[in-house]
């Protein structure tokens, strides 16, 4: 297991090289220039000068291998001298965003709570809701309880977060006054009012990032239980005359989770990449709005660095579900 | 049954020979309602077994034979209570448990056991030989931690298993390997009656013989009743001390192996012994077969009278009125139409 | 001085005013501000975006800046300086500032002429990347004759030397913080550029770049009894509807920028009666332009240069009639409502130069329809006119944007009852404005018949603005398509005209010469064809006082007086 896995870091190297070669190209080909924000009233000469303070001026393979040696080496030096406080970085140039001109690592590293806090726990809410849902579904099918289920799932998986944010906005901030509907990113949690006032303003970007995410997932989980329930292992099971409770939640559910554990560690990286539209739709302003905002000003180094931290992230996670499937499948060894 | 399942000692099952008879069936019906439409409405119900009246006597194998789709599997599954039945009466052993729920079903669990077909489908993947075997053990109570570590490997190795294996996962083992392990896990509570549900037909031929050996053994060894069901008629007769033949969710012959094979008197059991080879080259040259028309019609919607009618070479105006009795002839044997005697 | 109360008195309702005026420093906790576009970075010079401008202009502050109706006011010098007071000098050369003596940044420390002088040395560093290198066009030298007197010496006369550190985009900077900044160090400077220092009412306790900005009263503020706020959130992200609702409707914010937001959809949420949407008219007017040069494809290189005039639109009568097929009130009212109004002018706004022409505002099909007969053109079969074989088919351009979609969508119809076919192209934003060289869509390359975008110009002086249509500032390939003569307008009498407003130094012959060049190129020749007069509109809550929307500087020009209303 140990080497499969040191085979399969070694390998992710020169994919993630090629991944951060093609992000680039793209982002660099493609039409946009970073002043296209600047209101027209600033004379082109101006601009020129200012596309040449930003580095536009070097041809791209040169401003590839700048990137290149900014984000492999500097900024892992700089997080080093960070935590020693060793003076080994000063000087080494960081990945500069031209929007803010300051680091776009300290930039993520500020967002990185917010969304972890709200994306990661939708995510979180959304497995804890879909699973239990997904098998009970699964073993009354067709019951009443599947129905709505189904139902559910079917809404929450094809209505657009951007339709459920604003109408829970509509309903509960301006209607019934209950959450606000901005979300404040400076709050900081010291005593209870606070952490209700924390609570209050998850309530409705959670509420609608874990529909989203539930129905997913309980979908796959009752798709994964009902596979498993007509097995003939499940009839061995009551014949051995364990209870039902035993027969589903041990033999059935530990089963049917195998595909399900791995789909949930390949959503782990959406939870980083942020929820674009909804952290939009509440302020949120977590890692999702900084790539559409970078998106929008043609910020190419904020863009480049976090689209490659999302390639290296699912990189990571796609390992890891290999990995977790192995560990749970005993059918499956990697040697 | 005075006795509880629970602490009875293996011992005692030969000793408590209080009846011949251990399983007493009485028009056992096993209906699957279908749904259909929008709605989901019953439009009717597959009838896949529809009364069947037989009984299976301690220490026998009674073969249960039968093409595919004529409710074999089921019964084997209603009479384990693995079914819940729409009709009848299952004896086990003196106790009704055609209508048993919950606890008291689950208490009779460990005194019969089932044997599936496919071996590598029945056992659970992500669980280990031992725990496998094990769990009935742990389910049921039966003997502490050091105890059931023992008779795990007790059992593999009555089974012709290395006990060492006990630690390895289903699909580390051959096929007939996997199949003793369903038939050591089978044993492990020290059952009466065991349905063998095909438990050759997924095997290579070369070790079906020695599947059956073990099956055989066991049931020496152990005074186990078996109902064997198989599509496979010579090994029926192989195994077998008496043979059922079913057609279409209902039985049409019930008797001795060597009776039923030397004179079946139904015609549709004629039909199927036609088509077995005789391992005799004079005989097999005159064998003739019996060549059966038509396909076998819906269990939906059952043919009137007779089942067998619409394939049936004697078929007769009477029986597509009358539903033929289930009549025990003089010689004992039991046969379900008009014309047999 | 004297004009700085005058502007209280006037704009600040009395009784507003009356309470405020009893009003202590930071007596009203918080204020809480959304801007649906988030600032990235605190200080102007870095960024020409609005966003950054305007969130940085409650800490940093020129020496002057305009009112809501364009006239400069001192913030941090005595007095406004001109010919007549001396200030500035006969040969329109050097401008001299007396600042305020005893104005200290937010650090305590003593606001000099030398933070001025250093100011334009930042931003003149030609390594910086300035983005507000236009406002110090010119300048010579900029140079401390005493601690509190700054003298601006500029190459040549400047007739409006009003441009270096006033308004919104030039505001000072502190010399201490900002002097190792300078060049390319300028993005090294994260610190200073998130938390500059200032002389404004607030200062930065904390900046999340794209998400918020948190201040607080600046306690060294010139005024002991103003910042009535104690604290200000500036909250970013989101779009202009939900901006608009944290105001008008859930009254979780105070105050909300730019609201571009369809009429009914601002009015509806008006209605929940938690805040008022406010109004104001600036110089941004949505507008045709007419290309004089002809943009056929099988040109090649020479393609939408000043070699080909135009086919179709060279004839003035053509392009007359088509602005005369248009109903301008009608656009207004499906596009702007309350943000907008019909004009004739390319400068609507300060009076002095706004024309007085209102002509086109009239629709007028029939006449449309005459001049198009006369100048030759006659209705083909299928109804489109034609004239010596040639369809009379413009392509019409514009970028992305639901009500420039509208608008196309109207102008085309109109079009087509006068005779005339118009094919629409939409180009995304970033790509239309990009100004890249490369790409065929960008507005300055004008690949089109007619294009259609807003512009405006900074501060009340229009001359810059006016003198883009001189025929050398026409992008072509010698400049790399750069330039802001987006018509290819070339008028000899024109260019004269720009140069003698150049040289103009008196007000009144100023707006006189202005207007006239404003109707050269709408009411006389029609190559640039206004439609819409596009205001701003914000909101604010009913609990918060002083507002006055300002289009001419930052909104958040006045924050020192704003005051929660009891």
């Amino acid at each position: 297991m140990l080497t499969y896995i040191i085979r399969r870091l070694l390998l992710a190297i020169p994919t993630l090289l090629f991944i951060s070669l093609a992000i680039f190209l793209l982002l660099d080909l493609a039409p946009g220039d970073p002043l296209s924000q600047m209101p027209l009233t600033i004379p082109p000469e101006v601009k020129e000068k200012i596309r040449i303070a930003l580095g536009l001026g070097e041809p791209m393979w040169v401003r590839y291998l700048l990137w290149l040696r900014q984000f492999f080496i500097n900024e892992p030096l700089h997080i080093i001298a960070n935590m020693t406080g060793w003076d080994i970085a000063s000087g080494a140039q960081r990945v500069i965003s031209w929007q803010t001109r300051s680091p776009v690592a300290d930039i993520i590293a500020q967002r990185l709570p917010q969304t972890l806090w709200v994306v990661g726990m939708s995510y979180l809410v959304g497995v804890l809701i879909a699973l239990p849902i997904g098998i009970v579904s699964a073993y009354r099918q067709y019951s009443l309880f599947d129905q709505v289920g189904t139902f559910v799932s079917m809404v929450g998986f094809s209505v657009p977060t951007f339709f459920t944010g604003v109408l829970m906005i509509v309903v509960f901030s301006v209607q019934l006054g209950w959450f606000p509907s901005i979300y404040d990113t400076t709050l900081r949690v010291h005593d209870w009012g606070s952490f209700m006032q924390q609570v209050r303003q998850m309530v409705m970007p959670v509420a609608v990032l874990s529909l989203y995410n539930a129905a997913q997932i309980s979908r796959f989980m009752r798709a994964s239980m009902l596979d498993n329930l007509n097995q003939d292992y499940v009839r061995t099971a009551r014949a051995k005359g364990l209870t039902e409770n035993v027969v589903v939640l041990v033999h059935v559910l530990r089963n049917s989770l195998i595909p399900v554990v791995t789909v949930i560690a390949l959503g782990v990286p959406t939870i980083f990449g942020g929820a674009i539209i909804t952290e939009q739709v509440f302020k949120v302003n977590g890692l999702g709005q900084l790539l559409i905002t970078a998106i929008y000003a043609n910020d190419l180094p904020m863009v480049q660095t976090l689209a490659f931290i999302f390639a290296i992230l699912i990189v990571l996670f796609n390992l890891v579900a290999d990995v977790v499937y192995g560990v749970l499948d005993p059918r499956i060894r990697y040697d | 049954m005075t006795t509880d399942a629970l602490d009875r000692p293996a011992a005692a099952v030969a000793a408590a020979a209080r009846s011949a008879t251990l399983v007493v069936v009485e028009d056992l019906a096993l209906h699957f309602p279908v749904y259909q439409g929008l709605l989901r409405r019953q439009v009717g119900s597959v009838r896949a077994v529809d009364g069947l009246t037989f009984d299976i006597r301690r220490g026998e194998t009674l073969g249960l034979v039968g093409e595919s789709g004529c409710g074999k599997s089921t019964t084997g599954r209603a009479l384990l209570r693995l079914y819940k039945p729409t009709g009848g009466r299952i004896a086990f052993d003196g106790r009704d448990i055609a209508t048993l729920e919950g606890e008291a079903l689950r208490a009779m669990r460990p005194r019969m056991q089932m044997i599936f077909q496919d071996p590598q489908a029945s056992l659970n993947p992500r669980m280990t030989v031992g725990a496998i075997v094990e769990e009935p053990l742990i389910e049921h109570g039966v003997l502490r931690q050091a105890g059931r570590r023992e008779r795990v490997r007790e059992l593999l190795d009555a089974v012709g298993l290395n006990p060492e294996y006990v630690n390895r996962y289903p699909h580390e083992f051959s096929g007939g390997q996997r199949q003793r392990i369903g038939i050591a896990r089978a044993l492990a509570l020290d059952p009466d009656f065991i349905v063998c549900d095909e438990p050759i037909a997924a095997l290579d031929v070369s070790i079906q013989a020695q599947v059956v050996n073990l099956l055989q053994d066991l049931q020496r060894k152990l005074g186990l009743t078996y109902l064997f069901i198989s599509h496979d008629l010579s090994m029926v007769r192989y195994i077998a001390t008496r043979v059922a033949v079913m057609y279409l969710g209902r039985m049409m012959e019930l008797a001795e192996v060597h009776d039923l094979f030397r004179a079946p008197k139904h015609p549709y059991t004629r039909a199927l012994l036609s088509a077995v080879p005789v391992p005799d080259p004079k005989v097999e040259a005159t064998r003739q077969r019996i060549l059966l028309k038509g396909d076998i019609p819906s269990p939906v919607n059952p043919p009137s009278g007779c089942r067998f009618r619409t394939r049936c070479p004697w078929a007769a105006e009477v029986c597509a009125k009358e539903e033929p009795e289930w009549r025990t002839l003089a010689d004992g044997r039991k046969v379900a139409c008009h014309f047999a005697e | 001085m004297k004009a700085f109360r005058s502007l209280l008195i006037g704009t600040v309702a009395a009784a507003a005013f009356a309470t405020n005026a009893y009003a202590a420093r930071g007596t009203d906790g918080e204020v809480k501000i959304i801007y649906w576009q988030a600032p990235s970075i605190l200080t102007p010079y870095l960024s020409g975006g609005t966003k950054d401008v305007e969130a940085s202009s409650l800490i940093l502050e020129p020496l002057m800046r305009y009112d809501e109706k364009g006239n400069l006011v001192p913030f941090l010098t005595q007095e406004i300086p001109t010919v007549a007071n001396g200030g500035v000098s006969q040969d329109l050369k050097t401008i001299t500032y007396k600042l305020k003596p005893d104005i200290k940044w937010s650090d305590g420390s003593a606001f000099t002429a030398d933070d001025v002088v250093f100011t334009w040395q930042y931003c003149a560093d030609p390594a910086g990347g300035c983005a507000q290198l236009a406002k110090f066009e010119g300048v010579e030298n900029v140079e401390a004759v005493d601690a509190h007197t700054v003298k601006i010496t500029f190459k040549e006369p400047k007739p409006n030397p009003y441009l270096p550190f006033n308004g919104a985009q030039s505001p000072i900077i502190q010399k201490a913080q900002f002097e190792k900044c300078r060049g390319a160090n300028a993005s090294s400077c994260t610190d200073a550029n998130f938390g500059p220092i200032g002389t404004g009412p607030f200062r930065v306790t904390s900046f999340r770049p794209n998400d918020v900005v948190t201040l607080e009263a600046n306690p060294n503020y010139r005024d002991p009894d103003k910042p009535a706020f104690a604290t200000v959130t500036l909250k970013g992200g989101g779009d202009a509807a939900a901006a608009g609702r944290a105001v008008l409707e859930t009254g979780e914010f105070d105050y909300a920028w730019n609201l571009q937001l369809a009429p009914d959809v601002l009015s509806k949420m008006a209605a929940a009666g938690k805040g008022k949407p406010i109004a104001a008219f600036g110089s941004l007017v949505e507008r045709l332009e007419m290309n004089m040069t002809d943009p056929d494809p099988a040109l090649g290189e020479e393609r939408s240069t000043a070699k080909h005039p135009h086919p179709i639109l060279s004839d003035l009568n053509v392009r007359k009639a088509l602005s005369m097929a248009i109903d301008r009130q009608l656009l207004v009212d499906v596009g702007y409502g309350q943000a907008g109004r019909p004009t004739c002018n390319l400068v609507p706004a300060p009076e002095l130069y706004a024309s007085p022409n209102t002509d086109c505002i009239k629709q007028d099909v029939e006449g449309a329809k005459k001049l198009l007969d006369e100048a030759g053109w006659k209705p083909g079969p299928d109804g489109v006119r034609v004239k010596d074989g040639r369809r009379f088919h413009l392509l019409y351009q514009t970028s992305v944007n639901a009500v420039r979609q509208d608008f196309q969508a109207l102008i085309k119809q109109w079009w087509a009852d006068v005779g005339v076919e118009a094919e629409l192209k939409t180009v995304d934003a970033s790509v239309f404005f990009g100004g890249d060289a490369g790409s065929p869509d960008t507005f300055q390359k004008f690949y089109a018949d007619v294009e259609m975008y807003a512009n405006n110009f900074d501060g009340t002086d229009p001359e810059a603005y006016l003198a883009e249509h001189t025929c050398s500032k026409a992008p072509r390939p010698e400049t790399q398509w750069q330039g802001e003569n987006i018509n290819r307008f070339c008028n000899a009498d024109y260019d004269k005209l720009v140069a003698e407003l150049g040289k103009t130094a008196d007000l009144e012959k100023r707006g006189e010469i202005g207007r006239k060049l404003n109707e050269m190129l709408t009411k006389e020749s029609y190559v640039v064809v206004p439609l819409v007069d596009r205001g701003r509109v914000s909101a604010h809550s009913n609990t918060l006082g002083g507002v006055v929307l300002n289009t001419w500087d930052s909104e958040l020009w006045n924050t020192a007086d704003w005051f929660r209303v009891k």
